[in-house]
């Protein structure tokens, strides 16, 4: 069985891209195995396959083996996960080409998928007041070494940031009623 | 009591074919499926959605977990979600005989 890796990065509003990415791959005849924190994804090679990839991200509170199941009689096939990502693959018939509207997807209303970003974003805003203590901290001590480390928080605070906008925006795309 | 009902409304059409299916105790995926049947096919309900909506509508206490076979958990409803998917229906009623001339377009 051959297996070969590939480095890429999404960041967690951008896992539309990385569904299609997978899609792609499977097409071409590469199935997905495992996905590392750093980015690093496994294929198998096999027969192209007309495969939907989906991603969740799960709540911890929530009973697991209940919605493993349900998704199993749905008709998904849970094929990884990444901290709290989950990773579902569905065959599309083979005689359809569907447009990227039409094709299976584990959520089937707005708010739903909505719901998904939110779950997201209560984790990074649950965060934000521990980075903030650590660079007021770590400001408070100055000495050229901390003052470098300090740059690099407060970049990283400010990439952190566009990353909660970002969420916010595609949470509102998402909600936007008449 | 009514406002602790009309807090609810109206339902999306995901959280009104749900609580309308449970008219009789059932698990996840027989509740995918009889949405899709008395719908006609015009709500499909996908795992996600689903799971997400029994989390929030047990927390509502709209219905509540009666049962457990196989890791597949059964519900029904609860009074106040009787309650809510009733006084949806009746209003839904008034605007579709509001909107029956529409037909006609």
């Amino acid at each position: 069985m051959t297996t070969i890796h590939q480095w890429r990065w999404f960041f967690a509003w951008q896992d539309d891209k990385e569904e299609q990415w997978l899609r792609e791959m499977a097409l071409a005849g590469w199935h997905f195995r495992d996905v590392s924190p750093f980015g690093k994804y496994t294929f198998e090679q096999g027969a192209p396959r007309n495969d939907v990839y989906r991603l969740d991200f799960f709540r911890r509170d929530m009973n697991k083996a209940e919605y493993l199941q349900l998704f199993q009689d749905a008709g998904w096939a849970y094929v990884g996960e990444l901290s709290r990502w989950q990773y579902f693959r569905k065959t599309v018939a083979d005689d359809l080409d569907p447009a990227a509207s039409d094709l299976p997807d584990i959520f089937s209303d707005n708010e739903s998928k909505a719901a998904k970003y939110r779950r997201i974003l209560l984790i990074l805003v649950a965060l934000l007041p521990i980075y903030l203590n650590a660079i007021i901290t770590i400001a408070r001590q100055q000495n050229s070494a901390t003052s470098v480390y300090s740059i690099v928080m407060i970049v990283f605070l400010f990439f952190y940031t566009y990353a909660i906008i970002r969420l916010i925006m595609r949470v509102r795309q998402l909600t936007k009623k008449l | 009591m009514n406002a602790a009902i009309n807090k609810y409304l109206p339902l999306s059409e995901t959280t009104a074919y749900i609580l309308l299916a449970l008219s009789e105790p059932l698990h996840g995926y027989a509740i995918m499926q009889k949405v899709e049947r008395i719908s006609e096919g015009s709500v499909s309900l996908g795992p996600g959605t689903l799971y997400g909506a029994f989390t929030t509508l047990e927390k509502e206490k709209l219905i509540t977990k009666v049962g457990e076979t196989d890791r597949r958990k059964t519900y029904a409803l609860t009074e106040k979600g009787r309650a809510v998917i009733k006084e949806h229906i009746a209003r839904v009623q008034i605007l579709a005989k509001n909107g029956a001339f529409t037909q006609q377009w």
